[in-house]
């Protein structure tokens, strides 16, 4: 009990939602990665860092890449590499580009929208100080 | 520990904690991270606890891929089972798994229920209704003993398809409700 109602007070707390906000992006960004060619696990890790503040626990994204591949959009094969041992490169199958265009469609729709409701409180946060 | 002695005890923890997968996903599982250790290691020149650390432990690991095959299986199945089972998943990781598990539960019995009072009717037709008094609902369901006078069953043998079609939709719908529940709560799984 004790523990439910900590999570339920954890949903008013910025941060908290700030996390389920990028959980929520987070399967958008790895699709994002792929859409100029193939990539494999590590390099998406590296440049969700690099092309986006998305950092997180390097662990989470390969059972996330396992799942978008069991939906079908994303394929991957095994390539051997000068490292001396193959890398499983992931690439997006044509139902994954698909899902990715309308997800960036919907996203810059919604964050647009929502930039434009929250201009007055940004504005007003830098008069005051 | 040497380093290898590292990376094979990880390995090894991770290849334990797979265990309901098959062996051909859990090798591929087991190839990927071990090609993520040696190439982490090598681009960064951190340590191997370093890389490690930064995968998170092997059974954690293991769990996030597990709980991922638990929930997708469950989201194209209509086992109820199978569906209660992911759904009990889902309720030990916040309060909407919660819920859902206890509207799964609810719409069960509530479906299960009014589908076997619908089979009952033809045994005990006298004790399986709904009955009224005046215009007031008395009771409904399979009693025993069943309402006394003045309350009279309203139904008679029409109980049977309106149990059975009332009953088995809602069976339809917690079945539809649960899917929809764990395939959205995919999304929410990961660890940051």
């Amino acid at each position: 009990m004790a523990k439910l109602r900590a999570q339920l007070a954890g949903g008013d707390q910025p941060d908290h939602w700030e996390a389920q906000l990028r959980k929520g992006a987070l399967e958008m960004a790895a699709l994002a990665c792929l859409w100029q060619g193939r990539l494999y696990g590590l390099e998406i890790i590296r440049f969700l860092e690099t092309h986006s503040s998305l950092v997180l626990a390097e662990g989470t994204i390969y059972p996330i890449l396992t799942r978008l591949k069991a939906e079908g959009l994303l394929t991957s094969e095994w390539v051997e590499a000068e490292a001396g041992h193959p890398r499983k490169y992931y690439s997006l199958t044509e139902a994954g580009r698909q899902r990715l265009r309308l997800m960036a469609e919907a996203w810059t729709s919604f964050s647009g929208g929502l930039s434009r409701l929250l201009e007055p409180v940004l504005a007003q946060k830098e008069n005051y100080q | 520990m040497t380093t290898e002695m590292q990376i094979d005890s990880y390995l090894t923890t991770l290849r334990t904690h797979l265990g309901p997968l098959t062996i051909g996903e859990r090798e591929e599982i087991v190839r990927e991270i071990a090609a993520h250790v040696r190439d982490s290691a090598e681009e960064s020149g951190a340590s191997v606890e370093t890389v490690l650390a930064r995968l998170g432990p092997a059974d954690e690991l293991a769990a996030q891929y597990r709980d991922g095959l638990l929930i997708r299986q469950a989201s194209r199945s209509i086992s109820p089972l199978k569906l209660l089972r992911a759904t009990l998943r889902l309720a030990t990781k916040g309060v909407s798994g919660v819920v859902v598990f206890f509207l799964a539960i609810f719409g069960y019995l509530m479906g299960g229920g009014l589908v076997l009072t619908g089979l009952i009717k033809p045994i005990f037709p006298a004790n399986t209704g709904v009955w009224f008094n005046d215009e007031r609902f008395v009771s409904s369901g399979t009693l025993f003993p069943a309402p006394a006078p003045p309350a009279h069953e309203v139904l008679g043998m029409w109980y049977i398809p309106l149990a059975l079609t009332v009953g088995s939709l809602a069976l339809l719908f917690t079945t539809w409700a649960i899917r929809t529940s764990l395939r959205i709560s995919q999304r929410w799984q990961a660890r940051l």
